[in-house]
Parts: structure tokens; sequence; C-alpha cells
């Protein structure tokens, strides 16, 4: 081919990576997850400051990156700690990806045989669901970010026409008062709703194909405030319309809101399909980008291509997807994965940062 | 602790099912990679024969007795002996009857050679009696023909005399033959192409000589850039082809590409252009088309104006514009040729009925088989009461109705126009009522199929109908395993395939992404003119800008 297969990342490619990445179980999660520790109708402000430490750590990875132009993470961390501890937090990155990969799959199938497919086992689901991504993972990641900006403006029409619609059971005085109780439990959320945004850490990778590095600050920044703006949105609604008390008792308070309102005389009467469809490609697009990235950081620590670990990971993926027992265990094994993401992505880079100014590595 | 381990311990059957999730769709992609390295390897092997040179001797005898055992004494070879002028030298032409203007030769060629040739025009001094005519001066000053030439060897004189030409030998000459163009062709009026029909616009499409074909092109105003490069296809049948861009919009890379895969491909009789749509696509496993091919005259000039590039074969009418997007499966000129309101809405309609003859079955079946709460409750009520009788699952059902209207469609493509018709409107009618009133089908489920089917008509091009149409039983299977999330799937399916596409380095999908405003102003809506300033970006032109 005259031009080469692997273009490089624009800067509005880049924001629509890092909010598909985002936006992903939490949409349906987050209100409950941010309610249970919370206690109060504050929650949106939880959301909105933990989007903003977000978008903080976001800015320090992208900060790292730039360090290193034309490297991804699993290049420059062992310039930075040496080659043993360098392995390591490689090693720890891809777990990362890999469980981050199968938790979304996992989440998928549940919701599906919750919602749409009672009959049908997980298994099926799950192995179909993976099939379709190697088949588009495999394209490398311009196709990735192709299809991210397919999907990206068709989630975005769904999600406002669902927010419009579900106005008609809002009821703002669910949201009162604000404060009621000191900023206390809205900093005590803060946990929570921050890890919610993990997804940010992409930039870590896609920094190096950017086409124009420079403007990767606006890209994390946009690219995070677009699901902060679903998430608050998302929160609103549920916690105008079910109340706080009646979020914390829903395992998908999202979808129990879109299903508690109808519309006689329309097409449909119910419109959670709508927003489930929407679910299933973000979920999709997460689990796309989490497979190839542990691919990616696999191909890298070895210096080898990356269709091998493509294919090498879809079993590990497999089977990890399938050690949760229930649905709890999932939630705790998704918190956990938070918690790691936590000090990976916002304690690490910070870490990483300093050294790198201290021992003052040349690329 | 290491009970709780063990517990978490995955069943054996989980282990084979993920050795099923990596073992197919990496045989899958083993199988397809054969089969890429097969092609490329039949690439490879060009056999660069080298033509044997046969020169000529320069003795009419010796000259015309070759010709003769070389063509193997053909019947429409018709070779004529005869005296220049007045003089006793001999000379013979030779022409294939049947496809050269015997007007020409016989009014021109002829008569100018035997009759009108006197010693008296040569006035050169020279020496009169060992040549008195050289071929210099015949074609100086006697032969009143527009297309003359000379060739030295065998093969490219019997390649001559096969496109309609003649040749002029000479006795006592220099070893080489003039040809002179007197190429008749069959052509037929360049009329309204039947398959691509508009209520307004030009009624002008290609006919089957490339000759037409590029004064056509030529004759749309003047454009002094428009290049038209002459190649010759075909090992044993070799026709012309011509490949047209503008030069000062056309990226050169990509003009550049075209040519060497035009140049690569190697058959030894490209019939139409459809051959080498199928030889040049980037992806041979992909249902959509990735070339366009078109009748009409605006579809190409305007192709051209974006920086494309055109490939003519003679013999055919249908003319290949790479590279092609997804866009331009559902565009159609005449959205241009109304004023952009009407062409927005009906644009946008396209994409609908693309949609929905892509998805409706599929969904008909999630809803009617998994998902019957989600239809509101009088309409399932409605839909259970007239599916009572009906002894099939949804997917039977579907298939039934959409195979039976796929070969009525094809049925009546085959039958004469009128009769076509008839088959089409009796056949569906009757055939929906009676299935009804049979109970093998329900009647909501044959509005679907209907609908459906309509919706596919409205796609402008035939073969990008095609497409939709095989994607559509594919839909239907995804949907009768897992319903909506089966759509889902398929719709992701579809979008991950299109993302990976690559026409001629453009990506197929474009231009709705990459992001690009100006790009979208004629894609899902055509925005007024004044608004179109810019050639679509995607194109990567060389003069971005329509209008200064």
């Amino acid at each position: 081919m005259r031009m080469s297969e692997q273009e490089s990342i624009t800067t509005h490619q880049a924001v629509v990576i890092v909010a598909n990445y985002i936006l992903g179980v939490g949409i349906l999660t987050l209100p409950r997850s941010a309610a249970e520790q919370v206690k109060t109708p504050d929650i949106w402000l939880s959301i909105i400051i933990g989007g903003l430490i977000a978008m903080l750590a976001g800015l320090i990875i992208v900060k790292l990156s730039q360090k290193f132009p034309g490297m991804t993470f699993y290049d420059y961390s062992q310039q930075i700690v040496g080659k043993w501890i360098g392995c390591i937090l490689n090693l720890i990155v891809i777990g990362y990806f890999i469980s981050m990969a199968s938790v979304m799959l996992r989440a998928m199938a549940e919701v599906n045989t919750l919602f749409l497919l009672e009959e049908t086992p997980r298994w099926a689901m799950i192995i179909a669901f993976m099939w379709v991504g190697i088949y588009l993972v495999v394209g490398g990641l311009s196709a990735i970010t192709r299809m991210f900006e397919i999907i990206f403006p068709i989630t975005v029409i769904i999600f406002v026409l669902i927010a419009v619609m579900s106005l008609k059971i809002f009821d703002i005085n669910n949201l009162r008062p604000v404060l009621g109780l000191g900023i206390a439990p809205v900093l005590n959320g803060v946990k929570t709703t921050a890890l919610s945004f993990s997804g940010f850490e992409i930039m870590l990778l896609i920094v190096a194909s950017m086409q124009n590095p420079k403007t990767a600050q606006k890209a994390v920044l946009i690219g995070i405030g677009i699901p902060l703006l679903f998430y608050v949105t998302t929160a609103l609604m549920v916690i105008g319309a079910l109340t706080i008390e009646g979020v914390t008792s829903l395992t998908w308070p999202t979808i129990t809101l879109i299903k508690s309102f109808e519309f006689p005389g329309i097409l449909f009467e119910r419109y959670e399909s709508l927003l489930l469809v929407i679910w299933m490609m973000q979920i999709f697009t997460t689990f796309v980008i989490t497979h190839y990235s542990a691919a990616m950081g696999m191909a890298r620590s070895m210096r080898k291509d990356i269709r091998p670990f493509l294919y090498v990971l879809m079993p590990v993926i497999y089977i990890v997807a399938m050690l949760p027992k229930n649905i709890n265990d999932l939630f705790h094994f998704s918190d956990s994965i938070g918690k790691l993401a936590f000090v990976m992505f916002v304690i690490l880079p910070i870490v990483l940062l300093g050294i790198a100014k201290l021992r003052g590595v040349q690329t | 602790m290491w009970n709780m381990f063990v517990s978490y311990l995955p069943d054996w059957t989980v282990f084979l099912q993920a050795l099923i999730v990596v073992s197919i769709p990496y045989a899958l992609s083993r199988m397809m990679s054969m089969t890429k390295n097969a092609a490329e390897n039949n690439i490879e092997q060009d056999d660069q024969e080298a033509n044997p040179q046969r020169d000529f001797s320069g003795r009419l005898d010796i000259d015309l007795d070759r010709m003769r055992t070389e063509f193997g004494n053909q019947a429409d070879l018709n070779i004529r002996t005869f005296c220049l002028g007045n003089t006793n030298q001999q000379a013979a032409i030779l022409f294939v009857n049947g496809i050269s203007d015997r007007d020409l030769i016989d009014k021109h060629i002829m008569k100018s050679l035997m009759v009108d040739l006197t010693l008296v025009g040569h006035e050169q001094g020279r020496d009169v009696s060992s040549p008195p005519f050289t071929k210099q001066y015949l074609k100086n000053n006697v032969l009143s023909v527009g297309v003359v030439k000379e060739v030295d060897r065998f093969t490219d004189l019997s390649s001559e005399l096969l496109r309609g030409h003649t040749a002029l030998l000479l006795d006592n000459s220099n070893a080489s033959v003039i040809i002179l163009g007197t190429r008749k062709e069959i052509t037929r009026s360049a009329g309204e192409p039947s398959s691509e029909i508009l209520v307004r616009g030009p009624r002008l499409g290609f006919n089957e000589s490339i000759c037409d074909n590029t004064t056509l092109l030529r004759q749309h105003g003047e454009k002094t850039n428009l290049t038209i490069t002459q190649l010759r296809v075909g090992q044993r049948v070799t026709k012309e082809l011509a490949i047209v861009y503008i030069k000062d919009i056309a990226d050169d890379n990509l003009v550049q590409e075209v040519r060497e895969r035009v140049e690569r491909m190697n058959l030894d009789d490209i019939q139409d252009t459809g051959y080498i749509e199928q030889l040049i696509e980037d992806n041979y496993l992909s249902p959509f088309p990735q070339v366009q091919s078109t009748e009409r005259l605006d579809r190409v000039i305007s192709a051209l104006m974006e920086g494309r590039v055109a490939i003519l074969l003679d013999g055919t009418p249908f003319v290949l514009t790479v590279p092609t997007t997804f866009n331009m499966l559902l565009q159609s000129p005449e959205d241009y040729y109304e004023r952009w309101i009407p062409g927005t809405l009906v644009r946008m309609l396209r994409y609908f009925a693309a949609f929905v003859s892509t998805f409706g079955p599929s969904l008909y079946i999630s809803f009617i088989s998994f998902h019957q709460g989600l239809i509101p409750t009088k309409l399932a009520l409605s839909i259970a009461d007239t599916r009572a009788g009906v002894p099939f699952p949804s997917l039977i059902e579907v298939l039934i109705m959409e195979i039976a209207l796929e070969i009525l469609r094809e049925a009546g493509l085959r039958l004469p126009k009128p009769i076509g018709q008839t088959i089409g409107i009796v056949g569906g009618l009757v055939i929906g009522e009676a299935a009804v009133q049979a109970g093998i089908v329900s009647p909501l489920m044959v509005i679907v199929v209907a609908v459906t089917a309509i919706s596919s008509f409205a796609i402008p091009q035939y073969n990008a109908g095609i497409a939709l149409r095989i994607l559509r039983f594919i839909a239907m299977i995804f949907a009768a395993i897992f319903g909506l999330y089966g759509v889902v799937l398929f719709f992701l399916l579809l979008c991950s395939h299109l993302s990976k596409l690559i026409s001629f380095g453009v990506p197929y999908i474009s231009p709705a992404v990459p992001y690009r405003l100006q790009d979208w102003k004629d894609f899902l809506i055509r925005a007024p003119f004044k608004l179109m300033k810019h050639r679509p970006k995607m194109m990567n032109t060389k003069d971005p800008l329509r209008r200064k």
C-alpha cells in the first residue's frame, strides 16, 4: 500500500477514544455506587469533583507521555525506573487492562441475562462478543479509532433522547436539599466517582501515535468532560426520578429509571432497549480498547508483532471473565480494579514524572 | 485462603470454551491470510515472454507470404496487391473485412494510391528508377488519412490489423509497414442508461466504445486539465483502457496507485470493467462494492471533480471511479440538481431506507421471538392474535417470505420487461396474500418484508443494494440466535468491517469518520452550494477549493 496502514490519531479522535473508553459500565452503576457512599442527593457534586480529579490525573499522564515523544508507557517505563521495575510495571498495567476487558465482558453478559436474554448461556454471549471484538482489533488502532467515531454520535443522540424523555418523571424536589448534610458526605463519595472515570489512562498509550501530541491536554480534558456531562445528567435524572433511597436498593438504577416511564402510542412503550443498545456499544468500545492495549503492552515489551498477542489474550480474558461467581463478586472485582487503577494511574504517574525529572532521563 | 482460591478455580468447560474462543477466529484468520498469499503469488508470476522480433524484409512477395502463413489464411484478411500510380512499383494493402472502414479505403486510400498518384508530383529531383516512391513521400504527400504510423514488427502489425486498421506494404523499400487508421466501430447512440434513471438531469450515458466515451468526457465543458492516459490490457485479447483524471485536482499518489494496480492485473481477456473492479479492489472478501461503476456521465464528471480517478474500458458502458466511499453508494446526481432542501430530505430518506432494508426483518425477529415485552401491549396482543395460527418460529417465517421475494426479484430481472413487471406485482401480492391465508406467515410479517423490499429498491446503486440484501440475511441469523443483542452485535460487526475497509488508501467509511465538518456538508445532508466551498478533504486533492 502506498499509505501507511496505521494513520496517526487526530485530536478529536483522541477525545472520542477517551470518552468512549470512560463511558462503560459507569453509566448503569455509577448512580447506585455513588449513592451508597454519599447517601444524600448531592452525588452529582461528587461526580463533578471526581471528574475534576480525573482531569488532573489525565493532565499528569499527558505531561509524562509528552516527555517521551513517540513512545508509549510500555516503552518509557523501563527507561525511567530501569529494566526490571519497568517490566513489573508493564505487567501490572497489562494485567489491569486484561481485568478491565474481562469485567466489561462479564457485566455485559450479566445485564443481558437480566434484561434481554434470560435463557441464553453467558458463555455464548461472551464468545460471540469476543469474536466481533477480535475482528476489529486485528485491524489495528486506526480501525479501532474509526469504529469509536462511528459509535460515539449514536451514543450521544440516543442518550440525549433518553434524558429528555425521562424528564417526564423527573422531580426536582428529590434533589433537595443541596448540601443538606454539609460537604463531608460529598467528599466521601468522591473516591467512588473518581474511579468511574478510569479510562483516561489510555492517554499513556495513544499520545505516542497522536498527530499533534501538543494538543493532548485539550484532548484529555474534553475527553473526560464529555463523560462527566453524561454522568452528571444520568445521576440527576436517576436521583430526580427515583429518589436517593430508591437508587441505593437497585442494582442497575439507570435501566430501572427508563423502565419506569411509558409513552403509550409511540412505536415502543418502553425504551430501556435503546439504552441497552448504546450501552452495549459502549461496552464494546471499552472492551476492544482494553484488549488492544493489553496486547500492545505484551508486544511492546517483547518487541514483537501485536497480532499473535491479540489471539493469545483471548482465552485469558475469557477465563478471567468467567471467574466471578455472581454479580456481587463482579462488583467487588471491579471495585478492586478501580482501586488499583487509582494507584497506578493517579499516584504512579506523579512518581514517574518526579523520577524522570530527577534523573533527567532523555529519550 | 486455599479453599477460597480453589472455589474460584473455573470448571474444565470454561477452559474448553476459552479454547474455542481463540481457535475459531485464529483458524479463520489463517485461512484468510492463506488465500491472500495465494492471490499475491499469482500476481508475482508475471510471465514476461519477450515478443519474437520479426522484422520485415522489404520485399513484397516474401513479406506477403509470411503474412499469409502467420495469419493462418484467415478468411476475413483481405490482401490487395496493385501497382502504385502508373508505375510498376508493387504495393499491397491489408485489412480485415468488416472492422475496417471500406468506404475510406476505397475512396481515399486506394484512389489516391492508384489513380491520383503520378510522377509529376514527385519533384524532389532524385533518382526515380529504383524506388520511385518512398514511404516518406507517400505519407507526406499522398495519403489523405488522419492517423498514419509506421510499425516494423509483425506482432504490432497483426494487432493493428485486428483493430481494424489498414497496412500498406511497398516493394523495394525499407523494412517497415505503414499503418493507416481505418478503424470502424459499431456503436449505439448515447442514450439514458436504463439502470440509473433520474427525473431531472442530463439524459446521457456511456456506450460501448471507449472512443465515444472519452469524447463524452471531453465534450462536457472545456477542461484543459482532463488527462486521459491509455493503456492496453489483457494478455490474449488486448483491449484499450483509459485512466482519466483531472491533473491539477487528483492526488498523484492515487493516480500512480491506480496505474500500478491496473498494470498488475493479468488476465487473458478482460470483458468488462466488472473484471477490473474485482482485480483491483482492496478486499475481495467484503460484501461492499469498493469501486463504483456507473453508466452516467454526470456521475463520472462529478467524481473527477472531487479528485477521484475514472477507469474506462473499451467494450463496456460501465465506468469505474475510485476510490469509492460508503456515502457514494447512497448518493444520486439528482441530489445536486434539485434544490438543497429536497436533496437533503431525499438523501436522509435513503439512509433510513438502507437501515430498514438491512435491519428490518432482523428487528422483527428479535422483537417477536425474544422481546415481546418491548412492544406496546396492544400491538403485542394483535400480533399474537395474527400469529396464533402460524406454525413456524419467526426466523423460518421471515426466511420463507424473503427467499420467495428474492426469487421473484431475480425472475423478474430475466423476463422481458412487460412480463417482468406483471410477475413482480402478481407474484408479490398473490403469494403474500395466499401465504397469509394458508396460515404460513402472519400479515405483519408480510408488511415487514414488503417494506424491506421497497426500501432496498430506494438505494440508487444496484450493487450496493445487493450488498445490503446479503447482509440482511446475516442479520436475521444473528437476530434468531441472540435477539436484540444479536442485532447490536451484527451492527458492531458491520461497523467494524466498514472501519477496517480501505479503498485505494481512503477509509471506506469516510466522510463519516474521521470527523471533518467540511466533508459532512455533503454526507447525510446536501448543503446549499454557497456553503460547499471545498472538495472532499478525504481525497487529499491538490486544489482543495471549489470556489475561490
